[in-house]
C-alpha cells in the first residue's frame, strides 16, 4: 500500500464561465502506484489535460480528495503546492513552453532556481547531467529559437527532470513532432521511465499509448477504461 | 487604395472606442499643453510688433554690474551709443512717464511717453489726424506740443476731428494738440499720449543728463550678440573716461517684448521644456498604445505579409491610426487651448495696475497655427511610423511557425523598456522643476511683508503739479486731516511706498565708513520710503528700538531717518544704530545731509518678494516730500463708501489732483505675486498632466508587457515558482527602470528645479525635500504598476495562464 504515489477520489472539476458551466471531470477515482508509465487517451476535450493539471497541481479540483504520497494536497497553501511542482513532478508540454529569453542552460537551469538548497556550481553540474540524458550538452548557449522542435522538447525534457522529480506529467509530448523526433520522445521517455519515475502521459497516438504500462481511456470527464498492456501482465505474473 | 486603407483604420480604430477614446484624449492633452506655452510665451517674450519692420525694432537698456535691468541709460551714454555702434539704424530715444490730464471731467493720470521726434517713424505708424512733432519741437524751450492716442481723443474729444486746434491741459501746462495716433497704438507699451523729449544733451552735464531708453532697428543680418558685444566694448571705454558716472553700468539690446524677460529667461525656457515634456509623454503614450495593438494583431500582419502584402502597405495602414487618432485630439487640444489663451488674456491683464503691453494678443495668431500643425505632423509620423515600422519588420516566419510572438516580443520588450525609462525620466524631471516652483509661487504669497493688510483701501496720488516742497507738503497734511475726519475712515496712513509694495531704492553711506571708490554702484543701497508720522505703528510695523517720528520731525531743514532692523543689522551689527548718521547718495548734487537714525523699526518687504531682503530707511514727509504717494485708509465700512470719500475728499482739496488705483491693501499686494501664481498655478496643472499621463503611460506599458508573459509566468509556476518569487522578480524589472529612467530624470529635474530655486531665491533645503517627495511618488507609481498586472496574473491558475494568449 504504500506504493502508492498519487490517489484520487471522486474527483470532480467544474469550470464556470460567463455563466455556462463544464463538467471537465466528474467522478474520477484513481490510484497510481510508484514507478507507474500510465498513458490517458480520449477524445479533444474530453478532459485528460484538466486531469493532468489536478495532478501536477496546476489547478484545484472543484471537489473530492486528492492525496499525493499520501497526502492530501486540496487545500495546502500555495507556497506547499509551488514546493511540491518545484520537487516532485516534472511537466513536459505540447507546445515544449521554452522561455524564449533564456537560452537552453538557463532554460533547465529555471526549476533549480526556485530552490535555495543548491550552490551554482551544484545547480550547474545537474544542468549539465540533465542536458547530457537527452543528448543535448552541445547546445547549452543556444536560444530556443535557434532549435528545431524535437530539439526543443528535448530540452524542456531535460528541464523536468533536472530536478529529479518522481512525478513526470507529459501532455502531448509528441502532439508537434515528426514521427522520427517522437520516437526519440518516446525512447527518453521510457528511459525515464526504466529508471524509477512515475510518468502520467497524455496523447492519443496509439503506438505511444502501447509503450506505457497501463492505458487510461477517458470519455467526457469520466474514465471509461483502465488497462494493463498484456506484456505488462504477463510481467507482472511473472515477477 | 488610401481610401481603404483609411476606412480600414477607421473601422479598427470604431471597434475599439475605449482604446480610441483614450489615445485621443492623451494625444489633445500633449498638444494642447505644448502649443499653448509656446504660443504663450511667443506672445509675451518673443514675437514681433505689429508694425512694419517690428521684428527689427530693438530696445537699448542700462544694466548694473553685469545684471540686466528695465533701467534706463543716460542721454550722453545714449549718444555716444548711437555713434559708435555698428549695425543700428534709425536711432530714437524716450522715457516713460506718468502724466496729469485736466479735463472737464476732472484730473486723470494717463502713462505718456517723451520721445524724440522720430518716434512714429521708428514704428512705421503715422497719425490718422494732424501730424507728428518736429526736430523743432524736440528743442528745450520749444511750444508745448501733444500727440494723443485714439482712446484719449475718443473719451476726451468725443472722436471730434477738430481736436488739431484745441489744447489739453498736461501736468498743469497748456499743450496744444498736434496729432491723433491710431486705434491701438500704444507704442511702446501702454503709451496714451506722446510729448517731445524736450532735452538736449549739449545743455545737460553727463551724470545729471535725462534717463532714456534707445531705440533702434537692426541692420540685415546682424545678431542681438553682435550688437551686445559691441555696446559693452562701448560702456567700458566710456566708464575708463568718466569713472564718476560710468564705473559698473553697461547696456544691452534686446527684442521690445524681450526687454520683459531679463534674467527670468531661464524659467520662460524651464517651462518650455516641461511643454515639450509633456509633448514626449503624450506621444510616447500613445505610440506605444499604438505598438502593442500593433503587437496584438501581430499574426494577422504576418499573415498579410505571406500573402503578398508589401510592407510599405503595411505601414500606411498603421499610420493612417496614428494620423486620425493624432488629427482628432490635436483639433480637440487646440479648441482647448483657444479657450485656455482667451482665459489667459483676462488673467494677465489683473497682474498690472495699467493695461499689459499692446502687443499682447493671446490667440490662434499665425506663430501658434504653424507650430500647431508642425507638431500635429510631428506626433502622426513619432507615434505612427514607429510602430508601423517595428511591427511590420519582424520575423513572420517565426511568427508564423510556432504561433509565438517570436522575435518581435524580445524587441519591443526592449522597446517597452525604452519607454517606460523616458516616462520615468520625463515625469521626474518635469515633477521636480514644477514643484519648487509652486512651492516658490506658495513661499512667496505667504511671505510675511511685516504689516497688516486687512481691511484697508488704497489709492494712489500723484500731486506733481505742486512744484514746491512746501506746498507737497500742506497738501498731504490737509489730506490725512480732512481723511480722518470723514465718516467711515477710522486710520490713515500716507507714504511713498506702503510695505509689500514697490518703492524707490537709493544708495546710502553710513558716517565713517570707507567706500571704496566713489561710483555709485559701491554704495549699499536700501528702499527709500518717505512717510508721515504715525503712519508706521497704524501699519503694524513694530518699533524695535528709538522712537518713531513724530511732529518734533517736522521741517524740511530737519534731518531724521528710521531704518529697518535688517539695515541696522547689516550696518551696525555689533551695535545700536541709533544716533548713528547717514546719508542718501542723490545724483549731481553735492549736497551733503547727513541724516540721523532716531529709531530702529520692523523689517518689511518691498515690491517684487524675490528682493525681500533689502533693507528700508524711513524719511518724515514733512522733511523728504514726493510726488507720488499712496494713501492707505482702515476703512470701518465698505471700499465703495471709502472710495467715494477719498474722491469727495481729493476734490474739495485740488481737483487737478487725480486719484488712480484705488483697491484694497490686499489686492495691491497680491498683484505682485499674481504672476508667479499664475505661471505656478500653469505649471501645477502641466505637472499634473505630466503625472497622470505618465502614470497611466507606466502603467499601460508595464501591464501590458506583463500580461504578454502571462504565459512565461504560468511556465514558471509550473516548474515550482511561488506569488512571491514572482513577484519580486517583476519588482525587480520595475525597480531597475525607476532606476535607468529616475536617477537622469532626478539629476535633470534637479537642474532645472536649481535654475528656478535660485531665481526665486527657495533655497536648496526645499529642493532637496521635493526631490526625495518625487523620488517616492515616482517610485510608487512604477512600483504600483508592476505590482498590480503581476498580481492579475497571479490571479490565474497557473494551467490558465499556460494556455493564455
Ligand atoms: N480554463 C478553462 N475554463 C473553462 N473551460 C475549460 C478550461 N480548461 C478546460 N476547459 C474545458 O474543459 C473541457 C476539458 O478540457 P481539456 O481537459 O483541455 O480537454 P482535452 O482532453 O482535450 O485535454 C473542455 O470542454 C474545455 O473546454
Ligand atoms: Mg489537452
Amino acid at each position: 500500500m504504500n506504493n502508492v504515489i498519487i490517489k484520487l477520489e471522486n474527483i470532480k472539476k467544474v469550470f464556470y464561465t460567463d455563466e455556462v458551466e463544464t463538467h471537465a471531470l466528474s467522478d474520477i477515482n484513481l490510484t497510481i502506484n510508484k514507478g507507474e508509465y500510465i498513458s490517458i487517451s480520449g477524445p479533444s476535450g474530453c478532459g485528460k489535460s484538466t486531469l493532468l493539471s489536478l495532478l501536477g497541481l496546476l489547478d484545484t479540483n472543484t471537489s473530492g480528495l486528492y492525496k499525493l504520497s499520501n497526502h492530501d494536497v486540496s487545500d495546502i497553501s500555495k507556497k506547499e503546492r509551488a514546493r511540491i511542482r518545484n520537487r516532485e513532478i516534472g511537466f513536459i508540454f505540447q507546445s515544449f513552453n521554452l522561455i524564449s529569453d533564456l537560452d537552453v542552460s538557463e532554460n533547465v537551469e529555471l526549476p533549480l532556481t526556485y530552490r535555495n538548497d543548491l550552490t551554482k556550481a551544484q545547480r550547474q553540474q545537474m544542468v549539465q547531467e540533465s542536458l547530457e540524458k537527452v543528448n543535448m550538452a552541445h547546445r547549452s548557449n543556444h536560444y530556443p529559437a535557434q532549435l528545431s522542435g524535437g530539439q526543443q522538447q528535448r530540452i524542456a525534457i531535460a528541464r523536468a527532470i533536472v530536478g529529479k522529480p518522481s512525478i513526470i506529467l507529459a501532455d502531448e509530448p509528441t502532439g508537434n513532432l515528426d514521427s522520427k523526433n517522437a520516437e526519440a520522445v518516446m525512447q527518453l521517455l521510457d528511459m525515464l521511465h526504466s529508471e524509477g519515475a512515475t510518468i502520467c502521459m497524455v496523447t492519443h497516438d496509439p503506438r505511444s499509448a502501447e509503450r506505457a504500462q497501463r492505458n487510461i481511456d477517458i470519455l467526457d470527464g469520466q474514465i471509461i477504461a483502465d488497462n494493463l498492456q498484456n506484456h505488462y501482465v504477463n510481467n507482472d505474473i511473472a515477477v | 487604395m488610401i481610401w481603404q486603407d483609411f476606412n480600414y483604420a477607421l473601422r479598427l480604430l470604431s471597434k475599439k472606442t475605449g482604446f480610441t477614446v483614450l489615445t485621443t484624449l492623451v494625444m489633445a492633452t500633449g498638444i494642447g499643453i505644448s502649443v499653448f506655452m509656446f504660443s504663450f510665451f511667443n506672445t509675451v517674450l518673443f514675437k514681433a510688433l505689429p508694425f512694419e519692420d517690428g521684428e527689427t525694432l530693438v530696445v537699448i537698456s542700462g544694466s548694473l554690474q553685469g545684471k540686466k535691468s528695465s533701467s534706463s541709460i543716460n542721454l550722453h551714454d545714449y549718444l555716444s551709443i548711437r555713434d559708435n555702434v555698428q549695425g543700428l539704424s534709425e536711432f530714437g530715444a524716450y522715457r516713460n512717464e506718468s502724466v496729469i490730464v485736466s479735463t472737464r471731467d476732472g484730473a486723470r493720470r494717463y502713462p505718456a511717453i517723451l520721445a524724440e521726434a522720430n518716434i512714429f517713424k521708428l514704428t512705421r505708424t503715422e497719425p490718422i489726424l494732424g501730424r507728428s512733432f518736429t526736430q523743432a519741437e524736440n528743442q528745450k524751450g520749444a511750444e508745448s506740443v501733444v500727440v494723443i492716442g485714439y482712446d484719449l481723443w475718443q473719451n476726451h474729444f468725443a472722436g471730434d476731428k477738430g481736436v488739431i486746434k484745441q489744447r489739453l491741459k498736461v501736468n498743469g501746462t497748456s499743450h496744444q494738440i498736434i496729432g491723433v495716433m491710431p486705434q491701438g497704438y500704444l507704442f511702446p507699451n501702454i503709451a496714451k499720449m506722446w510729448l517731445p523729449l524736450h532735452e538736449d544733451a549739449n545743455q545737460l552735464i553727463r551724470g545729471d543728463s535725462g534717463r532714456i531708453r534707445g531705440l533702434a532697428h537692426l541692420d540685415k543680418g546682424i545678431s542681438l550678440a553682435d550688437i551686445n558685444n559691441q555696446l559693452s566694448l562701448v560702456m567700458q571705454k566710456l566708464a575708463v573716461k568718466y569713472p564718476q558716472t560710468n564705473s559698473n553700468i553697461s547696456a544691452y539690446v534686446t527684442s521690445i517684448p524681450g526687454a520683459g524677460a531679463r534674467e527670468g529667461l531661464a524659467v520662460v525656457y524651464s517651462m518650455q521644456a516641461v511643454a515639450l515634456f509633456i509633448l514626449i509623454l503624450a506621444s510616447i503614450n500613445v505610440g506605444n498604445l499604438l505598438l502593442s495593438r500593433a503587437i496584438e494583431r501581430n499574426k494577422e500582419t504576418a499573415i498579410r505579409v505571406a500573402l503578398g502584402a508589401p510592407r510599405l502597405r503595411l505601414i500606411s495602414q498603421m499610420l493612417w491610426e496614428s494620423t486620425i487618432i493624432c488629427t482628432v485630439g490635436a483639433l480637440i487640444g487646440l479648441l482647448v487651448m483657444a479657450w485656455g489663451l482667451e482665459i489667459t488674456e483676462g488673467i494677465v491683464a489683473t497682474f498690472f495696475s495699467d493695461p499689459p503691453a499692446f502687443w499682447w494678443k493671446f490667440g490662434l495668431d499665425n506663430y501658434t497655427l504653424k507650430l500647431f500643425f508642425a507638431i500635429v505632423i510631428g506626433t502622426i509620423l513619432v507615434t505612427g511610423l514607429l510602430p508601423a515600422w517595428k511591427s511590420s519588420g519582424g520575423d513572420f516566419n517565426a511568427v508564423l511557425r510556432d504561433g509565438t510572438r517570436g522575435a518581435l516580443g524580445k524587441k519591443s520588450g526592449r522597446l517597452s523598456k525604452l519607454l517606460v525609462i523616458s516616462e520615468i525620466f520625463i515625469s521626474m524631471t518635469v515633477l521636480i522643476a514644477t514643484a519648487v516652483m509652486v512651492y516658490a509661487s506658495f513661499m512667496q504669497s505667504n511671505k510675511d511683508i511685516g504689516a497688516e493688510t486687512e481691511n484697508v483701501l488704497v489709492a494712489n496720488v500723484l500731486v506733481t503739479a505742486y512744484d514746491s516742497a512746501e506746498k507737497k507738503i500742506q497738501f498731504v497734511n490737509t489730506l490725512q486731516s480732512r481723511l480722518e475726519n470723514s465718516a467711515g475712515i477710522s486710520e490713515v496712513m500716507i507714504s511713498s511706498a506702503l510695505p509689500g509694495l514697490f518703492s524707490l531704492e537709493a544708495n546710502i553711506a553710513i558716517e565713517g565708513q570707507e567706500y571704496s571708490n566713489i561710483t555709485n554702484a559701491s554704495y549699499p543701497s536700501a528702499n527709500y520710503i518717505s512717510i508721515m508720522p504715525g503712519s508706521l505703528a497704524k501699519l503694524g510695523v513694530e518699533l524695535r528700538k528709538g522712537r518713531y517720528f513724530d511732529h518734533s520731525d517736522d521741517g524740511l531743514g530737519k534731518a531724521s531717518v528710521l531704518v529697518s532692523e535688517s539695515f541696522a543689522l547689516r550696518h551696525f551689527p555689533q551695535q545700536s544704530a541709533i544716533d548713528k548718521r547717514l546719508r542718501v547718495i542723490q545724483k549731481g548734487s553735492d549736497k551733503v545731509q547727513w541724516l540721523r537714525i532716531v529709531g530702529v523699526v520692523e523689517h518689511t518687504i518691498q515690491g517684487s518678494r524675490e528682493s525681500e531682503s533689502v533693507p528700508s530707511i524711513y524719511r518724515p514727509y514733512s522733511q523728504a516730500p514726493r510726488a507720488q504717494i499712496t494713501v492707505a485708509m482702515k476703512m470701518a465700512a465698505n471700499p465703495v463708501l471709502a472710495t467715494k470719500t477719498l474722491r469727495k475728499v481729493l476734490q474739495s482739496i485740488d481737483a487737478d489732483l487725480p486719484s488712480y488705483q484705488i483697491e484694497t491693501y490686499e489686492q495691491s499686494n497680491n498683484r505682485i505675486t499674481a504672476p508667479i501664481r499664475f505661471i505656478s498655478s500653469l505649471m501645477a496643472l502641466f505637472a499634473l498632466a505630466a503625472l497622470v499621463l505618465a502614470a497611466s503611460g507606466i502603467y499601460g506599458v508595464m501591464a501590458n508587457t506583463i500580461s504578454q508573459r502571462t504565459q512565461e509566468i504560468g511556465i514558471k509556476r509550473a516548474l515550482g515558482a511561488d506569488d512571491e518569487y514572482i513577484t519580486k522578480e517583476y519588482l525587480m524589472t520595475g525597480i531597475k527602470l525607476l532606476l535607468w529612467g529616475g536617477v537622469p530624470g532626478l539629476l535633470a529635474g534637479s537642474f532645472m528645479g536649481f535654475a528656478m530655486s535660485k531665481t526665486f531665491g527657495t533655497g536648496n533645503a526645499a529642493l532637496v525635500v521635493i526631490a526625495v517627495t518625487m523620488v517616492v511618488l515616482i517610485g510608487s507609481v512604477v512600483l504600483f504598476a508592476t505590482y498590480l498586472p503581476t498580481k492579475r496574473a497571479l490571479k490565474l491558475e497557473p494551467s490558465q495562464a499556460l494556455h493564455y494568449q
